[in-house]
């Protein structure tokens, strides 16, 4: 199955130990591990994506792109709002906050906001992921012990949702590989 | 659950490493402050060259469920290669699309060997079972 996943946590840290532990699953090759990204969204309800410091275009289309998925993960609702909603996403070089506000009208970023709500609350950090799973279990078991809840939606069903074709993959922004950001601290 | 087996680090888990770090690599550099320096470049399309060999090199081994994303990843791997050499002999707005050209290609090849690899786990584990 090729599913996208969000798993929030309730803070930073535990995003990047979730971020660490689906790593290791692949390594195990108990999953496939496409892409990754982590989000946050503050106390203002405003989000970001960690990406690598790079050129102010890239950073915004990560975040668009981002958003965009956060979008379609949240069911035919959020899908609704699609790339548009994607624009509601900030990009983070490195840790620092960034909201790409010019990009988007102020009642799009709280339709948003609103859709996708119920992936990821105010002070939360989620861990994006496209993966390829014979089961769910591996996923799902090893990140309820980190405290995290997992959503999960088929890359099929989501093909369905809206205007997705082969041109436009979101997921193209998800890292594929374990990027942390030298900002965060990791223990494990 | 023939884990065991899947777990094994064969060729093409070789090559999705060496598209990861193609991606890396390219990443780093675009996110250099200073804009992507030439003698980057000149690593990168040694390191995209490399990679497309190694996945050209492989695809006669591989399982029919794999090679058709193997050989995908071949057509992105030759297209990076392809953008990294225009963005050597090109500057100013032709240079950056260049590059970020490259860079998508690299991010879709490292994604097609990710879903070969999916795909040879998968038939190992039905097979498995």
């Amino acid at each position: 199955m090729h599913n996208y996943i969000a798993v929030v946590f309730d803070n930073t840290s535990k995003a990047y130990e979730g971020l660490h532990a689906l790593w290791q699953l692949d390594d195990a090759a108990e999953v496939t591990v496409h892409g990754t990204a982590v989000v946050h969204r503050d106390a203002m309800g405003n989000f970001q994506v960690d990406t690598k410091e790079t050129h102010p275009a890239l950073a915004t289309a990560a975040g668009v792109g981002v958003g965009a998925l956060l979008g379609l993960l949240a069911g035919p609702a959020g899908a609704a709002v699609g790339a548009a909603g994607g624009a509601a996403i900030g990009a983070a070089a490195g840790g620092a906050v960034g909201v790409t506000a010019d990009l988007v009208r102020a009642d799009t970023r709280e339709q948003a906001a609103g859709e996708t709500r119920f992936v990821l609350g105010a002070g939360q950090s989620a861990v994006i992921a496209d993966v390829s799973e014979d089961w769910t279990s591996p996923i799902d078991t090893r990140m309820r012990s980190l405290g995290g809840t997992v959503y999960r939606r088929a890359k099929g069903d989501m093909e369905d949702d809206v205007w997705f074709d082969d041109y436009y993959i979101p997921s193209r922004y998800l890292y594929p590989y374990e990027y942390i950001p030298s900002s965060y601290y990791y223990p494990w | 659950m023939g884990k065991m087996d899947t777990n094994v680090k064969d060729a093409l888990d070789h090559i999705r490493a060496a598209t990861q770090e193609l991606h890396g690599a390219m990443s780093d550099a675009a996110a250099k402050r200073g804009g992507v320096a030439k003698a980057d470049l000149e690593v990168l399309a040694q390191k995209a060259k490399a990679a497309t060999e190694s996945a050209k090199g492989s695809l006669s081994t591989q399982q029919e469920a794999a090679k058709k994303h193997l050989a995908d990843a071949v057509t992105h791997l030759e297209a990076t290669q392809k953008h990294v050499t225009e963005s050597l002999k090109s500057s100013g707005q032709a240079f950056q699309t260049s590059v970020q050209k490259a860079l998508a290609d690299a991010r879709a090849s490292a994604q097609k060997v990710s879903e070969a690899v999916a795909a040879k786990r998968s038939a190992a584990s039905t097979k498995a079972k």
